[in-house]
């Protein structure tokens, strides 16, 4: 599915249940003319800027990473991060790439629950 | 398990689901006048930094890493509210205590679940939790206060300065109940973010805890789907420590996030405020227990302090409606 596709489709099913989500409401939240949000669901226009796809997943209410990823694009921060190590964090994805999900999970740091 | 990613709790439980992922995050936000006047919700102003509390074991007192968990600055009198809108739509059970006063009932904290009365709220359906349920359709705002100085509920109701902080834990739904669940529907819930605005040692003083604060219109949904539907035998719990701004800069090394704006301020910029009508849900009363307590204005008077500067009443201008919170995943014929 094209990043346009999707942003269409999440705005259409939310404004089945509130009329707040119409193309000109959300692009009027988010800061952009109504024609050109328009243009970006249909895909004439590339997706937009990072923030401006941060700034759509947090009013549509979806996960900017995978907007991000739809979109071609990855986020400023973890760009910064893979750059500070680039060999390790190239690596270890390359690593990564067919690890079943639980197992990558099985990596991520938790917060630790204490005696209280 | 539960990460810590962005500022976010992600309690996840990939052993009962793939979905079954619910995330929480503390918004900054003003805090309303505690004047016994009825207010609309304030706006988010963007999330509390969180970090681990074992990243700052050596700055933290023994309590602290005993405790686990995380940890968030706060200054003192600072308004905060929970939000659950980016929590997806698997379902959860959420507990949440304040001081380990259950938010909802006012109950000592237990891990179990209790549905009389309901102790818990359910999301999606509960976009966010502002503060104390003590009557139908009515909350007392959380209002961060000094541990020690006798506002906290905690404090009011046990006689005790021993916990502080936030108390949280996740059931998630049954699998098979989920799975069970035909018709989807999205969150109508739209974000309340102003983002716009976002501009120790083993001696350290006590915490921070939460108090009643200023009244504000919140409905507490009652769970629409029994207790059967959840499954009790899964569960990750969190305890989420306030530290006040001093504290924060010596245990962290950075600075807190900047004082948020007064009510009053924002008002008179003309930035709105919020209401949510969340039609054809039923609404938890509230708990006497909770309305019993007193709010910090209150309890500043019988104390002969003034713990609440910029507290005159205020005249709401512009009020949004976020329309009805429709639930992101409803019951099909079963």
């Amino acid at each position: 599915m094209s990043f346009g596709d999707y942003i269409r489709q999440a705005r259409l099913a939310r404004q089945q249940t509130d009329k707040g989500y119409s193309l000109r409401q959300v692009a009027g939240r988010v800061g952009v003319e109504p024609a050109y949000l328009s243009k970006i669901e249909r895909d004439v226009f590339p997706p937009p800027s990072e923030q401006m796809i941060v700034n759509l997943a947090a009013d549509l209410g979806e996960d900017p990473d995978v907007l991000l990823a739809l979109a071609g694009k990855l986020s400023s921060e973890l760009r910064e991060i893979i750059v500070r190590r680039p060999q390790l964090f190239a690596e270890l994805i390359r690593q990564l790439k067919d690890a079943p999900d639980h197992a990558i999970l099985r990596m991520v740091r938790e917060v630790t629950d204490g005696d209280w | 398990m539960i990460e810590l990613n962005a500022n976010q709790l992600v309690f996840r439980f990939p052993e009962v689901h793939p979905q079954a992922v619910c995330r929480v995050n503390f918004q900054r936000t003003l805090r309303i006048p505690d004047d016994n006047r009825e207010y609309a919700l304030p706006p988010g102003l963007g999330r509390f930094p969180l970090e681990h509390v074992e990243d700052h074991a050596k700055s933290l007192p023994g309590d602290y890493q005993k405790r686990g968990g995380v940890m968030l600055p706060m200054y003192q009198a600072e308004a905060l509210w929970i939000s659950f809108t980016g929590a997806g739509d698997y379902p959860f059970l959420l507990k949440i205590a304040a001081g380990k006063i259950n938010a909802v009932t006012g109950e000592p904290w237990q891990d179990a679940v209790s549905d009389t009365p309901q102790d818990y709220i359910v999301t999606p359906d509960q976009p966010w939790l502002d503060g104390f349920c003590i009557q139908k359709g009515l909350i007392r705002q959380f209002v961060a206060m000094p541990l020690g100085s006798g506002y906290t509920a905690e404090e009011q109701l046990t006689g005790a300065a021993e916990f502080g902080g936030l108390q949280i834990i996740a059931y998630p739904m049954k699998r098979e109940r989920y799975e069970a669940i035909k018709a989807r529907e999205v969150n109508a819930c739209r974000s309340r973010s102003m983002d716009s605005f976002m501009c120790a040692d083993m001696a350290m003083a006590p915490g921070m805890g939460m108090a009643p604060g200023g009244l504000m219109k919140q409905t507490i949904h009652k769970d629409k789907h029994g207790l059967d539907a959840w499954d009790l035998s899964q569960s990750s719990r969190c305890f989420v420590h306030l530290l006040n701004s001093q504290q924060w800069r010596q245990v962290t090394g950075s600075q807190p996030p900047c004082k948020p704006p007064t009510a009053r301020d924002y008002t008179a910029a003309g930035l709105p405020w919020f209401e949510h009508y969340a039609e054809g849900k039923q609404a938890l009363d509230g708990s006497e227990v909770l309305a019993g307590l007193d709010s910090v204005a209150v309890k500043g008077i019988k104390q002969g302090e003034t713990p609440l500067p910029d507290n005159d009443p205020l005249q709401i201008g512009k009020v949004i409606n976020l329309g009805s919170a429709k639930p992101s995943v409803s019951e099909g014929d079963w």
